[in-house]
């Protein structure tokens, strides 16, 4: 069983409420109940990343629950990360652009679905692979989705 | 997301360069690890070079603009550099779009100077990046390129952000990593030759696949520099250059164009292609020419697929085949169109894409040979149109210039 990175997960609690703004309160709270909440608009067509208006048209935010499926359409193996989430000597971290089945693009990281989600063997990461949602909770206020290769 | 293009009157943006838009002075510190040197320190010494360079002096210079610094932190860069250079410009400007920022100070000299607003524009970048924060600082940097609350706490990096398009890109169209490395081994042999390059080695394509791998696709040496410098180019009318030292260059196309702001959000490689390339396309139309008539390109080289895709959505190249051209050798100084003839961001040093203006400017003026100053001869033969680039953010806001030997034609 991998240990949990504290260091990583306390970083990236921070990053996420110094980097948080109101609009999306309700996309937090909903991964809290592991739900992949996403903002749409009357027509029901989905935007990402959350605002206070539907981007182009300024209309009300609604939000409806992702089924949390999606496909990797590109990654990168990251061998150095931000200062605070990695050290020289971590195992590489995946970032990967995943296309929710609902029409939606997100950045997110690839994971095993195991306790404390270690990072995924880099050679498992394929463009076109179909993955699902997982929930990390990192501190009481946030629970961070990231992403597992379905087989 | 609904999109509003500008739309923009070519005859309208032809009118205010054919009264003679000009660069009619450069100039450039030495580049490199200069712990001894300060931000405004260096963007003074850029000044006085090039303001030595067009014979005239500060009093001959009625406006500035300036762009932003790592370490020198203001709201208002413009006026506290004008201060501590002891000078009080008529006209200033801070312009802060990331690395499209320099082919967009000279759009604001140039608009300035349309408007009557000033004559002689004076417009200076740098900083002593390098120096004067640390390597992390300079990675934590990448939280300004990044969706703070979506993107960032995931742990991407510029360098990852800009990986995950060229993976994509290079599974669509198959491109081998190779293609990249040549972009690096291209501009090396030219860097080889420019006086104040910070790596002056030449490096083959086998060393940059076997440089430490960063962020896939990209190696340590796939990566543009982090450095200290600072350069300046100043802008005039061709009447009013006449009087000055030394050969006039034209702006003769001027073009912006973007798909994205987040890496996250853009759609797919067609639609990054379109729109920076909608940069140099609507240059090139302002200017009246075609990329055949190009003679020298600076493109804009954070990374080495960043040029790659340019070259494509310029239209010098076609859909993922700018990979093969390089490797052909076409980017090469005696090549079809050689490319970051003074070895761009990747060799020479990063300033934004101060020095790729530079570079066109002396290219077109027939100064690219620096033997005499210990550099090497890379002056393109009979250079007189450039075209020339800056993308800031991670592919996203680009500006583009047409400069010419000669007045503008259409």
């Amino acid at each position: 069983m991998a240990e949990r990175n504290e260091a990583r997960t306390n970083w990236q609690a921070a990053q996420i409420k110094d980097g948080s703004r109101p609009e999306g309160r309700p996309f937090w709270e909903g991964t809290k109940q592991g739900k992949f909440l996403l903002p749409v608009g009357p027509d029901g067509k989905a935007f990402w990343y959350p605002r206070a208006f539907v981007p182009g048209t300024l209309e009300e935010v609604s939000w409806k629950e992702s089924k949390g499926e999606g496909t990797v359409y590109t990654y990168s193996v990251h061998y150095l990360g931000p200062p605070g989430f990695s050290k020289k000597g971590d195992a590489p971290h995946v970032i990967a652009l995943v296309d929710l089945d609902e029409g939606v693009r997100v950045m997110t990281n690839l994971v095993k679905d195991e306790e404390n989600f270690p990072d995924i063997d880099i050679d498992q990461v394929r463009i076109g692979q179909r993955v699902r949602v997982v929930f990390d909770e990192l501190s009481e206020d946030y629970t961070l989705p990231r992403f597992t290769i379905v087989d | 997301m609904s999109v509003r293009e500008a739309t923009p009157d070519v005859a309208e943006t032809r009118r205010m360069l054919k009264k003679g838009i000009v660069i009619a002075g450069v100039g450039e510190t030495e580049q490199g690890i200069l712990p001894d040197r300060g931000s405004f320190d260096l963007l003074s010494e850029a000044t006085k070079l090039t303001l030595d360079d067009a014979g005239i002096t500060l009093a001959d210079v009625d406006g500035m603009v300036t762009a932003f610094s790592f370490v020198e932190h203001t709201l208002m860069h413009a006026t506290t550099f004008c201060d501590y250079l002891g000078f009080r410009p008529g006209y200033f400007a801070s312009v802060a779009v990331g690395g499209a920022t320099a082919p967009l100070m000279a759009v604001q000299a140039a608009l300035a100077i349309d408007a009557g607003l000033a004559e002689v524009v004076l417009c200076v970048r740098g900083d002593n990046t390098r120096s004067g924060i640390s390597s992390s600082g300079m990675i934590a940097q990448a939280r300004e390129m990044t969706q703070g609350e979506f993107e960032w706490p995931y742990g991407v990096t510029t360098i990852g952000g800009y990986g995950l398009l060229a993976q994509r890109y290079m599974h669509e169209y198959n491109v081998p990593q190779e293609a990249l490395a040549a972009v690096v081994a291209t501009q090396s042999e030219h860097g080889a030759l420019k006086w104040n390059a910070m790596l002056r080695e030449p490096v083959t394509i086998e060393d940059v696949l076997a440089s430490r791998m960063i962020a896939t696709p990209f190696h340590v040496l796939d990566c543009s520099l982090v450095n200290d410098g600072a350069a300046a180019f100043l802008v005039t009318t061709a009447d009013r250059a006449k009087s000055m030292k030394s050969k006039p260059v034209y702006i003769t196309g001027i073009g912006e164009g973007y798909s994205h702001q987040y890496i996250s959000q853009a759609q797919s490689v067609d639609s990054v292609r379109d729109g920076l390339g909608r940069a140099g396309r609507r240059a090139m139309e302002v200017a009246g020419i075609t990329p055949a008539d190009l003679d020298v390109a600076e493109i804009y080289d954070s990374f080495s697929f960043t040029p790659l895709i340019a070259l494509e959505g310029f239209g010098v190249c076609g859909k993922g085949e700018a990979g093969d051209w390089v490797l052909e050798g076409n980017a090469k100084l005696g090549g079809t169109l050689p490319m970051n003839t003074a070895g761009g961001l990747i060799r020479q040093a990063h300033l934004g894409a101060m020095h790729h203006i530079v570079e066109a400017a002396l290219q077109l003026r027939g100064e690219a040979d620096d033997t005499a100053r210990g550099g090497g001869n890379h002056q393109v033969p009979g250079a007189k149109l450039a075209i020339t680039n800056g993308s800031g953010g991670i592919l996203a806001a680009t500006s583009a210039l047409v400069l010419s030997s000669e007045p503008p034609s259409a």
